[in-house]
């Protein structure tokens, strides 16, 4: 996720995110980059084909695991969810944001949309250190 | 009998089932006798309105049915249908 979104700075990337789910406890096995359709500039919006998270929703089941959540990237900016995520995510997925600063990561959340999407709740994220 | 994907975060709504085959000669039956056996999905993926929720993508197979007749798409026993959000965003700063 950090190489993708490294990669598509200055613009944001976004993708799905396949593990398991044990419980509270959300692990990501694999990142499936995605490509970002927003249509004009990337730099501050990102938008999934539904296509395309079909594919990797069939593809988590072949591997017997589940999709969990979806992941982008702010250019230069914090990891916060934004309004415009809110507004527009789904409120059963996992939403892990990347900050991208200067082209290097700096740190991420993971954010749970409420049902009306009207806020998000931050969820406690790891990951391993190499 | 259609079979119908549930995505994930909703299995907790239908017995943890990852998939459940139910009847209906349309999408919108098959859907309707998904929300019967399961009411707790309903408001997960219907409005108030009693219509699906904007973010709300159903997939007979590999086809959008929102090109086809939406939920009046005939739906075969051999069909499997799929509930697939539609997911957008970004950080808002203007540039």
């Amino acid at each position: 996720m950090v190489n993708h979104a490294q990669a598509a700075y200055p613009n944001e990337c976004c993708g799905a995110m396949i593990g398991s789910i044990d419980g509270e406890s959300k692990t990501v096995v694999r990142a499936v980059a995605l490509d970002n359709v927003s249509f004009g500039s990337q730099r501050a919006r990102y938008e999934l084909r539904p296509e395309d998270l079909l594919r990797a929703d069939r593809e988590a089941r072949q591997r017997n695991l589940d999709l969990i959540g979806i992941y982008h990237s702010h250019p230069d900016c914090g990891a916060y969810f934004s309004e415009t995520d809110l507004k527009n995510s789904c409120p059963w997925y996992s939403f892990v944001v990347l900050s991208i600063q200067n082209g290097a990561f700096d740190h991420a959340n993971s954010w749970l949309p409420d049902a009306d999407q009207t806020k998000a709740e931050k969820e406690e994220l790891t990951w391993p250190e190499s | 009998m259609a079979r119908i994907l549930i995505p994930t975060p909703l299995r907790q709504y239908a017995e943890k089932q990852d998939s459940v085959e139910l009847p209906g000669g349309t999408v919108g039956e098959v859907l309707g006798a998904l929300t019967a056996k399961y009411p707790d999905l309903k408001k997960h993926l219907y409005n108030d309105e009693g219509k699906l929720r904007s973010f709300v993508n159903v997939y007979l197979n590999d086809e959008d049915i929102r090109y086809m007749k939406k939920e009046a798409t005939p739906a075969a026993p051999s069909d499997t249908l799929s509930i697939v959000p539609s997911i957008a965003g970004g950080s808002t700063h203007g540039r």
